[in-house]
């Protein structure tokens, strides 16, 4: 199986001010760990230039959403568990991470870890803690 | 500063200029020199904060509070707080798929989580208000955000494969919400909204069958006191657009990512009125649209009929009055150059 990892970005207005955004990052941060071991995440904010750019690189046309590999999968869409493992599957870079991937479809979300990964991925990054 | 034309417009009523609604939330914080954490926890802090804010910006009305932490809070949920924005949840005491009555977590009083603050905070706050002829506006969580909050984003899983359980969240969130509205009239807030910002990420049948049911009590104890409904919901929700026309409130609110002539024409078409949608980070935080133009842009297309100028979601906590006065600005120009047509004034 491939080392490389699937590259998943997160287009959001900001995860600790608006909902959906926030909703859209636990529903990355809160794939099991198997699946966690496979990918890479990160959020960009448009509150920020960095997440403007961003925004604008992967033609973005809409907050929350999120892509993967580049591809704008779900725009304003929070996805359901089976469907993000989906389109994780087609996009993997090799049949054996893709196949890894789909054996996973009925494990389901877990929220042992979403805080500790939501910290990984830059969640609330823009946002002074108090 | 004008409620009585916030409430018209919310009703969909012609009014004499378009209505001022800024969502300032945690961005009253940051005109009063406090932190976000500091300002939501201190009653004295909230009504110094909003009534200075209401009277920098010229509002017509205001939210008390914009925070969509509080029911859940009330309910068990755990927040982690932060300086400059609202808190945000960090526990979900449902994601295990354990009903709301399996944990026998209970509908809130007046003395659950933080509603003594914000009870207390409304009771300061409203005199001050009044004094200038501005709404105290209540705003409580949707039930579809709520329901995030408790089960986490399974929830948007459970709506396709688990629907029992998550009808029975929803039923739970519905009576939670009830009661916050109730508590928003007793605190006399002319109008009060439904602030559902996740329900633009669910199809228009979902929105049918999860959404529009479990608003009906909130409206219901609303209506019932004489209030003003209005629904909020932000993200690009033109897939259930018309649900939000019929949902059964007086108004709405939408956020930047909609075109406001497309909004306008299904809320005049739904005899509803309906608010927005000033650009929150390009135009208000960053500037790298002008506040101005961005609000000239808004009230031509909003025009006179039902139309409340608002901003797209609620204000980030430092949005300079440097920036918002660009909007006053814009709302002087626009009333002097186009003021409404004559047959508004009937």
């Amino acid at each position: 199986m491939s080392d490389r990892k699937i590259q998943i970005d997160v287009l959001t207005l900001d995860s600790v001010q608006c909902a959906a955004c926030g909703y859209m990052m636990e529903a990355i941060a809160a794939l099991p760990e198997d699946v966690q071991q496979m990918i890479d995440y990160k959020e960009w904010s448009i509150k920020t230039k960095a997440g403007i750019g961003k925004f604008t690189e992967l033609k973005g046309k809409v907050l929350p959403t999120i892509c993967i590999e580049r591809d704008l999968v779900f725009p304003s869409r929070i996805p359901q568990y089976e469907e993000l493992i989906d389109e994780m599957a087609k996009r993997a870079p090799d049949k054996a991470m893709s196949e890894r991937l789909l054996s996973l479809r009925d494990k389901g979300f877990q929220f042992d870890k979403v805080q500790e990964n939501l910290q990984k991925a830059g969640a609330g990054l823009s946002t002074r803690q108090s | 500063m004008a409620k009585q034309l916030l409430i018209d417009a919310f009703r969909g009523k012609k009014t004499s200029r378009a209505p001022w609604f800024p969502y300032a939330g945690v961005n009253c914080a940051f005109h009063i020199n406090e932190k976000a954490e500091d300002f939501l926890k201190d009653p004295a802090l909230i009504a110094k904060g909003v009534s200075t804010t209401a009277k920098l910006y010229r509002a017509d009305g205001i939210p008390l509070l914009f925070d969509l932490s509080v029911e859940a809070n009330a309910v068990g949920c755990d927040l982690k707080w932060w300086a400059d924005n609202v808190p945000s949840v960090s526990t979900h005491p449902c994601s295990g798929m354990q009903t709301p009555a399996q944990l026998g977590l209970k509908v809130p009083t007046k003395e659950s989580g933080r509603w003594p603050v914000i009870m207390e905070a409304g009771r300061q706050t409203k005199p001050l208000l009044d004094a200038m002829d501005c709404a105290m506006v209540g705003l409580h969580c949707g039930p579809l955000t709520l329901a995030s909050h408790l089960a986490g984003v399974r929830i948007f899983t459970d709506i396709y494969k688990n629907k029992p359980f998550a009808h029975e969240v929803l039923k739970f969130c519905s009576e939670v919400i009830a009661a916050s509205a109730q508590f928003y009239v007793d605190m006399g807030c002319e109008i009060i909204g439904i602030v559902d910002p996740v329900a633009s990420q669910v199809k228009a049948e979902s929105f049918e069958e999860f959404v529009t049911p479990y608003v009906q009590d909130s409206i219901k104890v609303i209506h019932a006191a004489g209030g003003t409904s209005i629904y909020l919901i932000c993200g690009d929700c033109t897939k259930v657009m018309k649900n939000v026309c019929t949902i059964g409130t007086h108004g709405f609110a939408i956020d930047e990512q909609l075109n406001l002539n497309y909004v306008r024409d299904m809320a005049r078409k739904h005899g509803v009125g309906f608010g927005g949608h000033l650009k929150l980070t390009m135009a208000l935080s960053l500037g790298l649209i002008s506040p101005r133009e961005d609000a000239i842009a808004s009230l031509a297309s909003g025009g006179t009929e039902g139309f409340v100028l608002a901003p797209g979601c609620d204000l980030p906590y430092d949005v300079s009055a440097e920036s918002m006065g660009q909007v006053l600005e814009a709302m002087d120009w626009y009333a002097e150059n186009y003021p409404a047509y004559p047959e508004t004034e009937d």
